[in-house]
Parts: structure tokens; sequence; C-alpha cells
């Protein structure tokens, strides 16, 4: 400050306490950016949440077999009639596809896991494309289906956490009785070895550990909780002990099983699951998940440590192996996943789709639109336009601002009570739902449209009734249309809204599992729907890890459509705004 | 115009400066070139017709303008001969020693007390209750507002009447004693009763105040101020005693508002 | 394309013609001197279009949304008819079951009893003073608990005996080549509700050629019944509509003349279309209230309403059938009160101070380009559909919260915790709060924040001690509106708060609220009379009352604060 002794007192007693004062300034102005910060940094991250999440489940693992369209499997009556189409065994001509890519294959338990390569309700699909065009019938046709949901995040490297390893020697495998002798000329499996012995090391310092914290919480209790407390320290501290024994005083090779990593070899359409593993480095045991010929001195192959413990993930090694001996052959590609589209929902991730929501959401949108929008826009003329000042209108009035405030699961309820009990209405259908949401979106249209109208200027009534224009005349002619964008952009803001609502929808049974997308017409009215955010809902509910990237991705599909709805409503006011 | 202000009062020592003053909002010239001097301790009255920028100059002097967005003030004000309009000067330590009241009263939505405390205590003026009580006290009693309030300092400031409440409001800015006192037509929104009784006041406080006041009515400028000035189209016409203003106009612009020709 | 559709095309061309013939007749009737008529022709047109399409197009609507329930019922019926000999023979084995008639009269005493002792339950409980005996009351309550139970097992055992005798005379009927429709119509009126729905349901499917759950000939028989009444019914409301159509156009149409004030007559049904829309509202107000009470009503005829508003154990699940209805606590709902208030709570706590100061910094700190960013963010939060914040909290919140508290040492901390549901809910309550107090800062006038600054206050204490004191009512009714809000929000607390109806204090545990209970009780499978379902209307009216309470105080609140400064 440049104040000098010679100015006022007041500038000096100010100037004093200025620069506290000025600190409070600059904290609270920070405090306000960090809360507008706070606010877009929660957007991005909910947004970026979702997208990363939704990404993956846009593309889809597709598994290419050639099928064998035999006749008799296809026409079992040899008709040709759709009744007999339909009765052929889709399921035994993919599993015979299957078998033919991994002939090695025999035993039942070795072919059920080969099988869950895909669902098999995709015999379904198949039986649909040969109804479609019988004369693939004794072909061979090229079948494309959705890999296992499993599989496709393998692939997408969403499941487990492997790498792999270029080796330095030549491998030779030794097929004994023992299993597969697998060696490197160089020391190709010392860092895994010691990698391995490391990890048992800590496994057995951590029960150990374990072990003496139970034993010293048991000290101070009595009684059996005491007893069975210390039985479990001494459990912990037997495995313990016998894992360093197998590390320490035996010689022999370390034991690979479910707990510790699986390591897998490959060389030219073999792979070799390593069961043991040499300490010196110099190799171990294993035995053939795919092919079955020795090879020696072979120098093109490669380490594959699968770092996710088979104990812990949903694929098993062998799966794996299919899978990537599958991908190798090209017979299974990555490409934009079609099925979240063109299905409706489905028990199976891989086959389920929105189409059946989205198509709920279109029908109950409609009845949405056909009902709230005129409705609401002629409450808001009457109380705008025509309504008396009296008690009654007052009423309304009041009645629909508390109205916009309702709990939408409330109107959930009216619908049970009402439309579905009392009318007998059918439940889960988009003309329920529609009522429902034309219900809750009216107070957000009238609100919308009286707003509008208000904005018109009087002026424009008065001159049109000054020229002999009757009241009805003078609000279709000159009002209603210049309010007009006003209203359209509040409508779409309360339809956008519908579309979003999930909770009344519960309480009418749009919830269900449905499994086919309902009719685009007036029969689609009354079968049983649901909606995307039902559907969005449903699915976040599923156990499978797929389904959390198609709830995501549903989401996407739901926040398009919002915001193709939003900027529509922002195009129409810019396009049609008018100041008075 | 000329860089020397017109016919500058010489009998009282000048507290404020103004040379060259401009200012624009968002690019629009509201005010060309105004250079004038104004003495303390008497009354200095800003007349002329709606929109000739007596107002906008008013709210140069304590820095009023700086929040509305995109006003732009040029050349150069000085207060005790040290410069205001200059961004190294802190808005907050003039507008404490350049008090304003408004064309509306507008007493905050708290008690009489905490209106007239608002000031001493932002600025930290008083260390204890006692003190800021004397303040109060006695920025009421330099309003007169003090025998018709003392008995309900706690009651709400928005319940007194229109001149009730300017005169809180003057209350408020003497409270924290001020060296200027800016008046933007302060009895517009008043009947001619309270007007009488703030002008009264007005005259009351030039003993101590440099006292600048905006008004549309002649009368009230030729009854409170001992100068005047006159504003027209954004220009400072003419400023002269207020006697020789309104007996013996120079400017026929003045003469013509005078007489009412236009305004 | 149906016969309905053809009706309706129909009935837009009479419309159509209706205008025409309308307007013509006018103009004939003056010969051509338009000037003449009271009415422009345009009028009459009108008019007679109206009354030939509007009565007829009511029709066609009322037959679209009640036309496949009636069709249902008349299906039913026949069925039900048709059945009458089958369900006389199984009346008459009932009649003369003694296994059934033992337990009938079992039934008959121990319900007696159990009266009675519910009685002496409802009786004690009142009582004041030394006859108010805990001991004995529990005594008495496990009798009657006891009993209840007894009573459950007994209907058990008669409602086997029943089927058991049902297969019986169905196995005899289908034997004696029983007609396939009094078997399918046997077989509707013996099964439980939800059942027979299904069974019409699938009918339905059938007749329309729709992919049915499941195909038998008792569904075919029904199905061909269904399709004849249906077409029965759509060919009479077809008739029906061409008829009022045309009479309507008749009756009109010898009403035009040059003094008919067709203008007037067209634009009072138009006043009159327009007021019927606003009833809707009342309509909507009225049906909530109405079905609300109703079935709470029914709900507190089972339940004391004092048990349900200060019972603290909430288990609707152990009260599965409706004779149960002993176990006191059952419908206690402050758990739900409680985990409702706690995550309100939480949220206003995330929302408040951020909706409030962001609300402030745009209007009193921002830039204009700035608030031309930000304001759009805050407007897509408040657009994001709540299910997609219950996945948010669901996928990232909840697991990031146990994630932290694992790492300061805290294990065992639940995913779906009031915490994560309350601080979710609190983001999409910040648009909200902050639209509502940005309108309200706006509104506080100029004139006082110019007062402020002109005493030399900076801007944080011209917003703390001027703007905010000002403002103060008007943020009061939008944090009352936004907690609201909160009370009713559902999505996310179905989806991040768990269910367990915990009465707790600890935000890391999973609470439940009352929506996700309205919920859980009528999602599934229910039967309608049951305590159970009715409890979730009784829930309903709670939550309708609390929150139209609290939107009536804020709107007050709010328009006297405008009111001031308007």
């Amino acid at each position: 400050m440049t104040d000098t002794p010679d100015i006022s007192p007041i500038r000096t007693a100010v100037s004093k306490n200025l620069g506290s004062r000025y600190r409070a300034e600059s904290r609270f102005r920070a405090a306000g950016l960090a809360a507008v910060a706070a606010a877009v940094g929660i957007l991005i991250l909910l947004l970026s949440s979702i997208v990363s999440g939704g990404l993956p489940a846009f593309s889809a693992n597709q598994l290419h077999l050639t099928v064998d369209l035999d006749e008799e499997l296809v026409d079992p009556s040899g008709e040709r009639s759709e009744d007999s189409l339909r009765r052929g065994s889709y399921s035994r001509i993919l599993q015979n596809a299957v078998r033919t890519e991994f002939p090695e294959v025999t035993g039942r338990r070795d072919l059920r896991n080969l099988f869950s390569l895909y669902t098999a309700l995709n015999a379904t699909r198949l039986m649909d494309e040969v109804l479609e065009d019988p004369t693939l019938i004794g072909t061979q046709y090229r079948f494309t289906m959705p890999l296992a949901d499993d599989l496709d995040l393998y692939l997408k490297g969403m499941l487990v956490d492997e790498r792999s390893f270029e080796p330095q020697g030549t491998l030779s495998l030794d097929v004994s009785d023992d299993g597969v002798i697998v060696r490197s000329s160089a020391t190709d499996f010392r860092d895994l070895a010691s990698e391995v012995a490391r990890t048992l090391r800590a496994r057995a310092t951590l029960l150990e550990v374990d072990a003496d914290m139970l034993a010293e919480r048991a000290e101070g209790l009595s009684g059996t909780e005491a007893e069975d407390m210390l039985y479990d320290a001494e459990l912990n501290r037997r495995q313990a002990a016998e894992i360093r024994a197998r590390l320490e005083t035996e010689a022999g090779p370390i034991a690979l099983d479910g707990s510790l990593p699986s390591i897998l070899v490959e060389s030219d359409g073999r792979t070799v699951l390593l069961t043991d593993l040499a300490r010196n480095g110099a190799g171990g045991t294993g035995r053939f998940l795919l092919g079955s010929e020795a090879v020696d001195g072979e120098s093109n192959w490669s380490l594959q440590v699968i770092d996710t413990p088979a104990e812990r993930r949903r694929v098993s090694d062998q799966l794996i192996v299919w899978t990537r001996a599958l991908e190798a052959r090209g017979a299974i590609s990555a490409a934009f996943n079609t099925y979240l589209f063109a299905n409706a929902d489905s028990r199976e991730p891989e086959l389920a789709g929105v189409k059946g929501a989205l198509y709920g959401s279109i029908l109950t949108m409609i009845i949405t639109i056909i009902i709230s929008v005129p409705i609401g826009v002629f409450t808001a003329l009457y109380l705008e336009e025509y309504a008396p000042k009296n008690r009654f209108t007052a009423l309304i009035e009041v009645n629909i601002n508390n109205l916009a405030a309702v709990p939408s699961i409330v109107f959930g309820l009216l619908g049970l009570a009402v439309f579905i009990n009392a009318f007998g209405l059918p439940r889960s259908a988009p003309l329920v739902g529609g009522l429902v949401l034309s219900l809750m979106t009216l107070p957000t249209v009238i609100i919308a449209t009286r707003a509008a109208l208000k904005a018109v200027p009087q002026s424009i009534r008065e001159a049109a009734l000054a020229v002999g224009a009757s009241r009805t005349q003078t609000v279709f002619h000159h009002v209603l249309p210049l309010a007009a964008p006003g209203i359209l952009t509040g409508a779409i803001i309360g339809l956008a809204q519908a579309m979003g609502e999930t909770a009344p929808l519960l309480m009418i049974g749009m919830v269900a599992f449905i499994a086919d997308a309902p009719t685009l017409g007036l029969e689609g009215f009354t079968e049983p729907a649901t909606v995307m955010p039902v559907q969005i809902f449903l699915w976040s509910d599923g156990a499978e890890r797929a389904f959390q990237a198609r709830t995501a991705a549903a989401i996407l599909v739901l926040l398009a459509l919002m915001i193709g709805f939003n900027a529509l409503a922002i195009y129409l006011r810019r396009r049609f705004e008018r100041r008075w | 115009m000329t860089d020397t202000p017109l016919n500058t009062p010489a009998d009282l020592p000048i507290k404020v400066t103004a040379r060259k003053v401009t200012v624009s909002y968002s690019g629009k010239q509201a005010l060309h070139d105004v250079s004038i001097d104004i003495p303390d301790r008497s009354v200095t009255a800003f007349i002329g017709p709606s929109g000739c920028g007596k107002s906008t100059f008013l709210r140069c002097l304590n820095r009023m303008n700086d929040t509305i967005d995109g006003a732009v003030v040029g050349g150069s004000l000085t207060i005790d001969g040290q410069e205001i309009n200059d961004k190294t000067i802190d808005p907050v330590v003039l507008r404490a020693s350049v008090g304003m009241v408004f064309q509306k009263p507008n007493p905050f939505p708290k008690s009489i007390y905490d209106n007239v405390a608002y000031g001493p205590r932002i600025h930290g003026l008083a260390l204890t209750r006692p003190e800021l009580d004397e303040i109060v006290e006695n920025a009421l009693r330099k309003a007169g507002l003090w025998d018709e309030v003392s008995d309900r300092l706690t009651h709400p400031g928005t319940g007194l009447s229109g001149g009730q409440q300017q005169r809180l409001v003057i209350a408020r800015a003497i409270a924290v004693n001020p060296e200027v006192i800016l008046m933007d037509e302060p009895c517009s929104a008043l009947d001619p009763i309270a007007t009488a009784r703030i002008e009264e006041l007005i005259d009351e406080l030039r003993e101590n105040y440099c006292i600048i006041i905006v008004t549309h009515s002649m009368q009230q400028a030729a009854r409170v101020s001992q100068h005047t000035a006159f504003f027209h189209m954004g220009h400072l016409v003419e400023y002269g005693s207020t006697e020789d203003i309104f007996t013996n106009p120079r400017d026929t612009r003045t003469q013509d508002y005078i007489t009412g020709r236009f305004g | 394309m149906s016969i309905i559709a053809i009706v309706a095309l129909a009935i837009i061309v009479m419309l159509a013609g209706g205008f025409y013939v309308g307007r013509s007749r006018a103009i004939s009737a003056v010969s051509g001197a338009t000037a003449r008529l009271h009415s422009l022709p345009n009028y009459h047109g009108y008019y007679v279009a109206i009354w030939t399409g509007l009565p007829a197009f009511i029709l066609l609507a009322v037959f679209g949304i009640f036309g496949t329930s009636l069709v249902d019922r008349l299906t039913a019926s026949e069925l039900r008819r048709d059945a009458a000999e089958l369900t006389a023979s199984f009346e008459e084995a009932l009649a003369a079951d003694s296994e059934t008639l033992a337990v009938m009269e079992a039934l008959a005493v121990l319900r007696e009893r159990s009266e009675s002792a519910a009685a002496n339950v409802a009786e004690l409980r009142s009582a004041r003073g030394s006859d108010r005996d805990p001991a004995r009351l529990e005594a008495l309550q496990s009798e009657y608990t006891d009993l209840v139970n007894q009573l459950a097992t007994a209907e058990e055992v008669r409602l086997d005996r029943r089927n058991i005798l049902r297969d019986a005379v169905l196995d005899e009927a289908v034997e004696s080549a029983a007609p396939v429709r009094a078997l399918a119509g046997f077989e509707l009126m013996h099964s439980p509700r939800e059942r027979r729905q299904l069974f019409l349901a699938d009918a339905r499917r059938i007749a329309t050629d729709g992919l049915a759950s499941r195909a038998s000939p008792e569904l075919d028989a029904a199905a061909s019944i269904m399709r004849r009444h249906a077409s029965q019914l759509r060919n009479l409301v077809a008739g029906l509509a061409i008829v009022i159509a045309l009479g309507g156009l008749i009756r009109t149409r010898s009403q035009i003349a040059a003094a008919f004030r067709a203008r007037n007559h067209v634009e009072s049904l138009v006043t009159a279309m327009l007021f019927l829309s606003s009833v809707i509202a009342i309509m909507t107000t009225v049906g909530i209230v109405f079905s609300l009470l109703f079935e709470s009503l029914r709900f507190f005829s089972t339940v004391p309403l004092t048990d349900f508003l200060f019972g603290l154990q909430w288990s609707p699940q152990i009260a599965l059938r409706a004779d149960q209805v002993g176990q006191s606590g059952a419908f206690g709902a402050v758990p739900l009160f409680a985990g409702t208030a706690m995550i309100t709570l939480i949220a206003m706590i995330v929302a408040v101070p951020i909706g409030l100061l962001s609300a402030i910094y745009l209007s009193e700190y921002a830039g204009p380009r700035f608030r031309l960013t930000a304001k759009p963010v805050l407007e897509i939060l408040a657009g994001v559909p709540t299910v997609v914040y219950g996945f948010f909290a669901l996928l990232t919140v909840g697991p990031a919260i146990r994630g932290f508290f694992a790492m300061i040492g805290i294990e065992d901390v639940v995913t779906q915790s009031a915490l994560s549901a309350g601080l979710v809910m609190g983001v999409m309550i910040i648009p909200f709060i902050s639209s509502l107090s940005d309108d309200v800062i706006n509104s506080v006038p100029q004139s006082l924040r110019d007062g402020s600054y002109a005493m030399g206050a900076t801007k944080s204490e011209t917003i703390g001690r001027v703007i905010i004191p000002a403002a103060l009512p008007g943020i009061v009714g939008s944090i009352l509106l936004a907690v609201s809000r909160a009370v009713g929000e559902t999505m996310i607390v179905v989806m991040a708060a768990g269910q367990g109806a915990n009465l707790t204090a600890n935000p890391l545990e999973s609470v439940t609220t009352i929506t996700v209970q309205i919920v859980m009780l009528l999602t599934g499978d229910q039967e309608f009379d049951s305590p159970k379902t009715l409890s979730a209307f009784a829930l309903g009216l709670v939550l309708f009352v609390i929150t139209l309470v609290m939107n009536v105080i804020a709107l007050r609140v709010v328009q006297r604060y405008r009111e001031k400064y308007d």
C-alpha cells in the first residue's frame, strides 16, 4: 500500500488488517472454485468409469467354425418341412465342428469342457439360419458365433495377468510314463524356478505370522474358542513347515499346483502345462494340453506364464490353451458386437443385447408422448389463458406444483393399484409403463408450457383481441405458435427424464426377464417388455463379469439417446428462440 | 474542454481532483474527458438530464464501476492528492474512506444495529462491544435517527419507513467516518417530508465531510449545494458556485436545462 | 390389418368427409354469401368433424385399453361355466371327504382359539399399571404364535388334501373323456391367482399366434374361446364406432344453418377439453391419495399403526402367510426411517456445500465464459438417469470405499453401504441444489451488493454477511426440496445401499430405506392381499406424506422469499 501517515485515520485503520481479509477472500474463492472443480471432476470420473467399463462390450470375439450340415442331423424326417427342420440336432452339429478342431479330445469331461467354448444357445441360432436358407443343408457351412463370455474377457486381457518369454535355448520334449519331460538347452527356466520358490517361501512366512497372531490371541482367551485358535495356528504351522520342507530339504523338483502361476510351453501346435519345475532351471515335467508329439532341439518355441493362479480364475488352463490355439488358427476374430444390438436379453452375456429394451423404451415413450404432451399443453393453456381466478384454479395450481415433487416410485404404486389391480391392464406392458410415465411427466410439461406461454407478451393477445378474434382464435392462432418452441423444449426435457426413469416401472412388473423383443406394432403395447434403464438395472445385478461391461455399454446407449434428445431440445431452442 | 477545470472554487481546500476522466462500458463511451476540482467540507451537486453521465462520474470516485463487467475508466482522479484510479490502489481501502448512499434505500436485511455496525465490523474498527456501541450511537445521532430508533436497535432495518431507511443508510456510511460521501439521487424515492429531513441532514453533515450529490431536481441542488456541476451527454458542461450556475449560466445548454427547456 | 385399424381409418375418412360436408352445407345454406353466416364455413366443418370423430375415437381408445382384460374376463367366465359339472363333482368329493371334514373342524377350533388368544394379547398390551405383566404377555404371545403356526400347518394339510382330490377329479375326467374346455376351466379355476394370470396370458399368446411359455390342449381350447370373444368384441366395437360416427355426422349435419353458432360450439368444446385435461392433474393426486390410503388402511387393520411407526424390527419376509401376522415387530419401520435419514444426511453433507459453493462461485465470481462452460456440466449431472448413478456407486464408489478403509486398516467394510449410496446420491443432488440456489442468489437485489461494496466490503464479506443472510429463506427452501428428492430417490439406494434392515449409526454398514423396501416388497412373486405386499403401500403413504409436507413448506418459503424481493 502506498498510504502515508498524513492520510486519514480511516484508511490507516482499514489498511492494518487488509492482509488477513484478502487471505480470507482468496480462501473463499478457492473453496468456490474447488466446488465447481469437484462437480466437473465427478462428472468426468462418472463418464470415464462408464466409458472405460463399457467400451470392451462393443467388440466381441467370434468363433468361426465350419459346420457340417449333415442332412440326417438337420432334417431327421427328410421332408424339409419347418417342423422337421426344427427337430434337427443342431447342438450335435456344433459339437462335431469343435471336435474336428481338436480331434485328440475324447474323455467325457474333456469334451464337456471343450463344448463350453461357446454357449449351447447358439444351436438355436444355427437352426434359425438353416430355416432361413434351407439350401445350406448338406453343405459345409462357415458358422459364426460369439465365444463364451469368460474366454472373450480372457482374450480382451480383462480376466488374467499373463506374460510370455522368448527363450534362449532349444526345446526338447520327451514323452515318458511320468508325463512330458521338458528341457531347454539354456537356463530358460531358472528365473521361473526361483520366482516360484520365492512365492512359496513368502506363503510359508505368511502362514507362520498368522499362526503366531492366532496363538497370541488365544492366550487371552479360554475354553473352546482358544482351543480352536490354537488348533488353527498349529495347522498353519504344519502347512508352513511342509512348504519349507518341500523347498529346502528335498532335492527334487518343485511341484506346481493350482495355487501357483501356470507355466505353458508352446511350440508349433503343441502346448505343455508344467506340473513340476526342476530347481536348476533346466526344465521340468508336464502334460500335453494340446498335441502329443515329442520334439528335440526345437528352436521355435515360447513360454507363457499365467500369473493368476488357476484356483482364482473362472477359466481353466485347458480352455485358455484351446482358445489360444483357435486364435492362432484364425478361427477366432474380434469384431463389432452386433449381438448387443440385434438381440434381446439373454441369460448368456455373450448373446444378451439391448434390442428388447430399446423396443420397449420406444413403445413406452410413444404412449408417454401421445398422452403427456397433449394433456400437459391443454392443461397449461387452460390455466394460463382460460381459467378464471378462483379456488378451483388455485387448487389445480398447487396440486401441479406438488405433483412435480412426488417421488417417482409413488407413481409406480399408483400404476400398480389403479391400472393393474383396479383396471385389470396387463402387467409388464409398455401401455401401463407409458401411462405411469405420462402422469409422472405431466407436471414437467405443464410447468414448461406455462413458462413458454407467460413469455408471450400480452401485447400480442391484445392486438388479436382488438381486431375481433375470439379468445380461442387468439390462443390457437397467435399465442400457441409463438410459444411452440418453448413448449417443445420443455416437453423433450420431460420426456428425456421419463426415458431414464426406472423405479415406477419396477412397480408395474417391467422388471421381468424377457427374452423376446416386443413387436413394434399395436400388439406390442400389451406384450410384456422391459425398457433401457430397467435393463441396465437387471444387468448390473448379473453374476457374470461380462454383464458388467454390457451394463456399461447399455448405459452408453441410453446416454447417447438422451444426449440426442437434449441436443434436439437445445437445437430447437437456438433455432426458434425469440426474445421480447 | 480544456485541461483546467472550469471556474474552480478557490475559497476552500480541494478534496477531489479529476483530470480527463473517461468511462466506457463495453466499448461505448459514457463519459468524455471530465476535469473538475471538488472542495472539502461543502456540498457539490451534479445535475443534468438522465443518462448525462453524472452518476457514472460519481461511481468513479469510489471505483464502483469496477463491479460492472466491461467498464473501463481512464484519466486521473485524486483524493487528497493521492491517485485513486490506479490498479495498485485497493478499492476496499478507498471505499472505506468514500461512503456512498444510493437512489433507493438499501438497508441490509439485518437489525438496525447490525446495519450501522456493518462497516466498523468488516474493517475491524472496534475492538470491544462498548466501542462498537459508541460508534453505532454516534453514527445514528449524526444521521438524526437515534431518537427514533434507540429503543428498537434489534428490529430489522427493512422495517423502517423510506425516509428512515435512507437516514439509516447514511448512518451506515458515516459509521466508518469516511472523508467523502457520495449520494446518488438520495431523495428520488422519498416523499417531500422525508426529503426535507434528508436535505437538513446533508446540510448538517457538510461541516465535517466532503459531500457530492447527484440529483435530477434543480431545486434540491439549489437548496443544499454550494457548488454545482452540469453534465450533458457525457460532458461536464459547466461548473461553478451554485448561485452562479442558477442565476448566471454561461453555457446555453445549462441555461436551457435550468429553465426547463429539456431534461 | 385388423378390423380396428380399418375402422379407425374409416373414421378418419368420415371425419374429413364431415368437415367437408359441414363446410359445404354452410356455404350452400347462404348460397355462397359466406358473410351472412354467423361463423366462418370452416367452423361448421370443424363442428361436424368433431362430433363425427371424437366419440368414436374415445370408444376405440377405451377398447384399446380395456379390451384385452375384458376378453380375459369373458373367457374366464365361459370356461368356468364349462367346468361347472367338474366343479360340482369336485365340491361333492370335498364335502364327502372325511379327512377334509376333520381338518376343517380342527381349523375352526384353532381359529377360534387363536382369535381369543389374539384378543387376550391385545387386551394385555393395552393394559396399564400392575395388570401389565411382561412375563404373562410373553407367555400369551408365544401361545398365540404357536396357535398361528398350528393353524398354518392345518391349512397346509387342508390344501394338500384338496389338491389330491382335485387331481383325482381331473384324472377321472380325463379318463371319462370330458371336454377339453371343461378341463381348461377346471385348471383355471383351481390354480393360484398368479398361475391363473399366466394361464390367460399364454392362451392370449396362442390366440394371437405368439410364443407361449408352454402348450397344452387346455390352453388351445382356452385360446379358441378367447379368439371367439376377441373377434366378437372387436366386431361389436367396430360396428358401434361406425354407427356412432355416422350418427354424429348425420345429426350435426342437419344442424348447420346460416344462424348456427358453429364457432361458439366449437370453442366451448375446446374449452371443455382443456378444462378436462387440467382435471387429470387433480385426478392423479386423488388417485395417488386414494390408492395409497385404501391399501394402507387394509394393512393397518392387521398391523397396528403404532407398531408400524415405532417398531424397531423390520422383517416382512417372516410373515409369509396371511394368517401369520402375530409376530409383533416384523413390520416396525423405524430401521427404514433411520436408514433413509442416514443416507439423506450423507447426501446433504456432500451436496449442500458443493452445490451452494458452486452456485455462489458461478453467480458471483465466474466470468461469463467460465459460467457458460461450467453450467452445462451441472445440467448434465442433473440429466444422468439415477440407474446410472446406482451403477456408478456399485461399480466404482463402493469398491473404492472398501479399498480406502482396507488401506487405513479397517477390514470387512461392505461394498453396499450407506456411505456409498449417500455419497453418490449427494452427487445426484448437487445440480439440484446449485440450480435452485443460483436462482435464489440471483434474485437478491443488486442494490444490496452495491451497498456492501460501497462500504468497502470484499466479495466474500459481501457474500457471507449480506447475500447469504438475505437469500437464506430461499436457500433453506431449496435444501428442503433437495431433501425431499433424496428421501424419494429409489434406484441409487436399491443398487448401492444393500438390503439389510439394520438399525445402525455406522455409515459403513448396509442399511435399507423406505424406497428400497417398497421395491423389494413389490418385485418378484407377490400375493396381492398379504400384509407383506400391503405394507409397501403403507410405506408409500409415509413417503408421500413426508415429501408432500416438505414440498409444501419449501414452496411456501421460496414463494414468500420471492415476493419479498420482487
